[in-house]
């Protein structure tokens, strides 16, 4: 049979370039289907509904999704170390069928545990070759996997896509990152996969011993996750122009799946899969439903096929709004603009003006005479709030700070509208991360 | 579909076949015996299985 159209471009044509009528009606049945699954498998979903007086029966329109009441992270918290143990009542299959555990990084607090069968691992795989296909992965690329390999979700499933599509995977685990660098370079590796911090901090690691990424590394293409960075141009570009590499964008979650990525056409934001997720923008106060583009709101996320401990109605938290315009790579899934831009618990009002830490590191990574890493602190004195950044020059800018400083202070008043108190720290002094960075502390008491 | 290559006949064709591997794969399972060489790598087309059917059989149903 010949090649059918389309078949080079997307993991899957069929269901990438699904015309949207048939897409959300596919996404509704599917939610009826998954609703009813929970309801019968999940004595936690069971008595959810019970108490808002729904039944799974009662699902039959877009409307009647939102009368499905949603889950929130702290809820999760409160079911585990329970039985089934350790995931409580939330799972849906017997204990045997579990075959994978994971937890969330804890940084907002407890853990959250999450059981997966092989059906959702493969899942998860799935969900990531649509990633990775649609970011120019394919099978001649040797990928490297820079990450630790451990009880976090992390590249676990980039690990697994790299393998079902055919590449050549290079598991760089408990290596330091002077080895790593070594070994890329050695296995002439085209594929890179790490959180933007790492990447920025893997150049300068490389740069330290004598070797430039960009010129003697062959690395073509780097998939980033974990943090917003490769969806913040300043920040993109300074991975880019240091690598000499495509830099795409995914977002995920341990709770969720991966469930949004960039493809090649770069578009200025992240398609959502919406064969594998349903995603329901709302306003952050109100609660109502967002549809139009241009409005910023958080993501409620289902995972439409994710069985074993299932996703539904998951409350992100994470901050986005509708793209305008259809993406010109054909996909008809639809795409938040600018990717994630912060999360409804991060964004904090600092004398009374809404901030995302986002909009800092877009302002930091902007200006070449400043290092990658920066920190960012809210106290309180008395009544009133400061703001301090702290940020370290290149030791190529060395006696550029009188210079730097009024450019920097300007922009950060135009970007965000507040005036900060600015510290300048030796070059790499700051702390460096591996993982996620956690740049932004809101010391003030609450 | 926005392809004109991709069709509902397609599909069924497609979906034809991931059923026949979907009743073989059972079938393996229910005459493993207990082989639990046999029934594991059932369980895993399975699983494979499950993947195909989100990827062309689900559709088929709002087609």
């Amino acid at each position: 049979m010949p090649k059918v159209r389309g078949a080079d471009v997307y993991w899957n044509p069929i269901t990438e370039t699904l015309p949207r009528d048939k897409l959300m009606e596919l996404q509704l049945r599917k939610f009826q289907r998954l609703v009813g699954w929970a309801y019968e498998h999940s004595k936690f979903h069971r008595q959810l509904y019970k108490d808002a007086g729904l039944e799974p029966d009662d699902i039959k329109t877009w409307e009647d999704i939102r009368r499905v009441p949603k889950v929130e992270k702290s809820m999760m918290r409160q079911i585990q170390r329970k039985d089934p143990f350790p995931y409580g009542d939330m799972l849906c299959v017997p204990l045997e069928r579990v075959t994978e555990f994971h937890q969330t990084s804890g940084t907002t607090g407890q853990p959250v545990y999450q059981a997966d069968t092989w059906q959702d691992w493969e899942w998860w795989s799935e969900a990531w070759s649509y990633i990775m296909y649609a970011q120019g992965f394919r099978d001649k690329d040797r990928v490297f996997l820079p990450f630790g390999y451990n009880i976090f979700v992390a590249y676990w499933a980039g690990h697994y896509a790299g393998e079902k599509m055919g590449c050549e995977v290079v598991p760089g685990g408990v290596l330091d990152t002077e080895a790593r660098i070594l070994k890329m370079q050695e296995l002439r590796t085209t594929a890179l996969m790490a959180t933007p911090t790492y990447v920025l901090g893997m150049a300068d690691t490389a740069r330290r011993m004598g070797i430039d990424p960009a010129k003697d590394l062959q690395v073509e293409r780097i998939l980033c996750a974990g943090e917003p960075g490769a969806s913040i141009p300043a920040t993109k570009q300074r991975m880019e122009e240091a690598w000499g590499a495509k830099v795409h964008d995914h977002v995920g979650a341990t709770e969720i799946g991966a469930w949004a990525y960039e493809c090649t056409a770069q578009p200025g934001g992240l398609h959502v899969n919406e064969a594998l997720f349903l995603t329901e923008l709302e306003d952050v106060g109100t609660g109502e439903p967002i549809t139009e583009p241009g409005r910023r709101g958080k993501l409620i996320i289902t995972a439409l096929d994710r069985m074993g401990q299932p996703c539904i109605r998951f409350d992100s938290k994470d901050v986005t709004e509708w793209a305008e315009e259809p993406c010109p790579c054909g996909r008809t899934f639809r795409v938040i603009k600018g990717g994630i831009v912060g999360r409804a618990d991060d964004i904090t009002k600092v004398k009374g003006v809404l901030l995302a830490p986002s909009a800092i590191e877009e302002v930091v990574r902007s200006f070449p005479e400043l290092g990658d890493e920066f920190e960012v602190e809210v106290t309180k004195k008395g009544d009133i709030d400061a703001i301090t950044l702290k940020v370290e020059l290149r030791p190529e800018a060395e006696g550029q700070r009188e210079s730097v400083e009024p450019r920097l202070v300007e922009q950060l008043r135009l970007k965000t509208n507040l005036r900060y108190n600015l510290e300048f720290h030796d070059y790499g002094t700051l702390p460096r991360f591996v993982l996620k960075a956690k740049r932004f502390k809101d010391l003030r008491p609450h | 579909m926005g392809d004109e290559n991709i069709d509902k006949q397609m599909l069924q064709e497609l979906d034809e076949r991931i059923q026949t591997i979907k009743r073989a794969a059972l079938e393996l399972q229910e005459y493993s015996g207990g082989i639990q060489a046999v029934y594991r790598n059932a369980d895993r087309i399975l699983a494979s299985v499950k993947m195909l059917e989100i990827n062309v059989s689900d559709v088929l149903d709002v087609l």
